[in-house]
């Protein structure tokens, strides 16, 4: 063996506007490519339509069917014009927050193709946030738009109790799309982890429409599992912003309901680069 | 530039090991009842304590057969996975734990595998790692016109990756890592499933690349083809564990030292014939195909020219052959014996 030393590599850290300019460069291309698939998203308006269309008919249906007087008006705390803008802003905002992360990562990971990121001096986590804000670009502009332009005119929305709300709900949404992305992550993480993910990717998907409040409002649920799920992040996803629009303000003030979900979303992501980081330590990787 | 073996190591492994948790399956329906219950998981040793030195500037060929522990090795190498022990230090970094500053230095390509955005035209990646890699546009441009000069990248520069061929996606892929001039290059069976012409240019340009630009290259193929043409040195693993390493000749010279005479009669004899012919020669005969006759036998023990001298001295020869021992049967030999006690 030679004693000599080795030739050193140096040690190197991309330095803050290096980074920013990398990540927003991930963003673009994310929209850049959305935009080549946006054929894809025509046939989503209607599908987002249908399902505004079908959850309107059903709370008309419920609320007629309540016997007279002012205490039948309200269900669940709210009267049908809320009752139907919970169903659109929650379904118009779930056309902005969704992403494919969880699927994306966890085929990644099960494939084993996750090697050609881990390979390059890349923040994983980080890179698949920006495509997902990138992506979330796209659809606000292609896709959550267009289904507003089609859904208000058929089943009307009512505005919000003061103006300023639209702003405060628009800001709450795009803390929920970061919420949603690192829950997302965390899901996709446990490819590092179980044989077959495709299950769990699955079965989350279906709870979240339950735990973020978008198929039920959670005022309809008993007081036990409200409490639990005030204790979930999933609420931060959907029913906060949407809360935040009709101007209940869930928890304690505006400003604690949106502070609530940055430390949601701040969390989440401590929580996903801890869960990253520990997996890819242990990761058995397949594949030649 | 050439690698000068002296030159301190730029790649030191030591004692690398590597186990897989692996379930093994019971056989029937009742096995496999049993199986989701209880499974049977049993360690499996991938690689099992590698140890070797590459200088900078060395191209290394790491070959052995399917599951040999290839890919494993690599994957260490580059940092994607921990091992279960020992130590590599590539220049002063530990590639698993420092891979925020490791993954600067190097390119790598996995045959099976693409490192670029599948929905992007090619020239589009490159410039997302010019991005991630931080290169300087001069340096870039210079460096994006060599690979594009030596691998003819130009005719579909402005394609999305998934419309490439498979020969196509290669040449890109190559460039994609090189394009931040690494110090260490990384292939895991770069040729694979490649048409003999595009493998051809991969050969070429890899040639092109270790003396133009003194990048160290650790490859692994079980193409031996690839090895000849490419590295002086090979190792050499088998099962896990490395059964040679050192240079190509000498590998022919310790092991590959079988001949092979093909003999050609004008009229017909038996291969016991031929063996009376040479007794006293350890020389084992067997019949090819009609006149055809191939003698095996040892450099060690005996001259070509002394067997050659006996056959054309008893019977009528029409032609003579020498055949030498591919790597490919050489390698195979060294399988063969198996253990690596015989071996340095
Ligand atoms: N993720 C994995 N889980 C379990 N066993 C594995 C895994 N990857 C590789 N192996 C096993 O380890 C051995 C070496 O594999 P590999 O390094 O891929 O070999 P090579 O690249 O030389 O063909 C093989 O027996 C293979 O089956
Ligand atoms: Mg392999």
């Amino acid at each position: 063996m030679n004693g000599a030393t080795a030739p050193a590599l140096p040690r190197w850290r991309r330095g803050p506007a290096a980074t920013a300019g990398l990540y927003l460069r991930f963003m673009r291309l994310a929209f850049l490519k959305m935009l080549a698939y946006r054929l894809r998203y025509y046939t989503g308006v209607v599908t987002y339509t249908i399902f505004v269309a079908g959850n309107y008919f059903l709370f008309t249906a419920v609320y007629a069917s309540r016997p007279e007087g002012a205490e039948a008006a309200r269900l669940g705390g709210l009267t049908l014009s809320q009752m139907i803008a919970y169903v659109i802003v929650s379904w118009v905002g779930r056309s902005f927050t969704f992403n494919n992360i969880d699927r994306t990562l966890s085929w990644q990971v099960s494939k084993g193709e996750i090697a050609v990121q881990l390979i390059k001096p890349l923040h994983v986590q980080t890179m698949m946030l920006s495509e997902a804000l990138g992506e979330a670009a796209f659809r606000f502009l292609l896709f959550t738009l267009p289904i507003l332009v089609v859904v208000i005119p058929l089943f009307g929305l009512a505005p919000p109790p003061h103006p300023a709300l639209y702003g405060w709900t628009l800001l709450s949404f795009l803390l929920a799309l970061v919420v949603n992305a690192q829950i997302n992550f965390l899901v996709g993480c446990l490819a590092f982890h179980l044989k077959n993910v495709s299950g769990v990717v699955r079965a989350k998907m279906i709870m979240m429409e339950f735990l973020t409040g978008v198929l039920v409002p959670f005022t309809f649920f008993p007081d036990w599992v409200q409490v639990a799920v005030a204790w979930l992040p999933f609420q931060a996803v959907s029913y906060v912003p949407v809360m935040i629009y009709l101007g209940q303000r869930p928890g304690a003030s505006l400003a604690g309901a949106l502070l609530l979900q940055a430390a949601w979303a701040l969390g989440l992501f401590v929580l996903g680069r801890w869960s990253w980081n520990r997996s890819v330590r242990h990761v058995t990787l397949q594949g030649g | 530039m050439t690698a000068d073996p002296s030159a301190p190591p730029l790649i030191r492994v030591r004692d690398l090991c590597r186990d897989y948790g692996v379930s093994r399956r019971r056989e029937g329906v009742r096995g496999g009842v049993v199986d989701l219950l209880r499974p049977r998981r049993e360690t499996l040793r991938a690689v099992d304590r590698v140890s070797f030195d590459v200088a900078p500037g060395e191209m290394v060929g790491y070959i052995g057969a399917n599951g040999a522990g290839k890919s494993t090795t690599i994957k260490m190498l580059t940092g994607i996975l921990t091992p279960t022990s020992g130590t590599v230090d590539v220049g002063g970094l530990v590639p698993w734990r420092d891979r925020g500053h490791y993954t600067r230095h190097i390119g790598a390509v996995f045959g099976q595998r693409t490192q670029l955005w599948w929905d992007l035209a090619v020239v589009e990646s490159f410039r997302l790692l010019q991005k991630i890699y931080e290169v300087p546009d001069a340096d870039y441009r210079r460096q994006l016109g060599r690979l594009d000069e030596l691998l003819g990248l130009g005719e579909f520069l402005h394609q999305p990756v998934r419309k490439l061929s498979l020969g196509q996606r290669m040449r890109c892929e190559l460039a994609a890592a090189l394009l931040h001039s690494p110090r260490l290059l990384f292939l895991d069976e770069p040729t694979i499933g490649l048409d003999v012409v595009a493998k051809e240019s991969v050969r070429t340009f890899l040639r092109d690349i270790r003396e133009s630009q003194g990048t160290t290259v650790l490859l692994t193929t079980h193409d031996l083809g690839d090895i000849q043409q490419l590295c002086r040195r090979v190792i050499i693993i088998d099962r896990g564990r490395v059964v040679y390493d050192g240079d190509l000749d000498g590998l022919r010279d310790r092991v590959g030292d079988r001949v092979e005479l093909h003999v050609e009669l004008r009229t017909p004899a038996a291969s016991a014939d031929l063996a009376a012919d040479t007794a006293g020669l350890p020389v084992r005969w067997r019949e090819a195909a009609g006149l055809q006759h191939v003698a095996d036998f040892s450099r060690r023990d005996i001259r070509g020219a002394e067997v050659i001298k006996r056959v054309v001295n008893a019977r009528p020869v029409l032609d003579l052959r020498v055949a030498e021992q591919s790597i490919e049967e050489i390698v195979r030999g060294i399988y063969r014996r198996g253990d690596a006690g015989d071996l340095p």
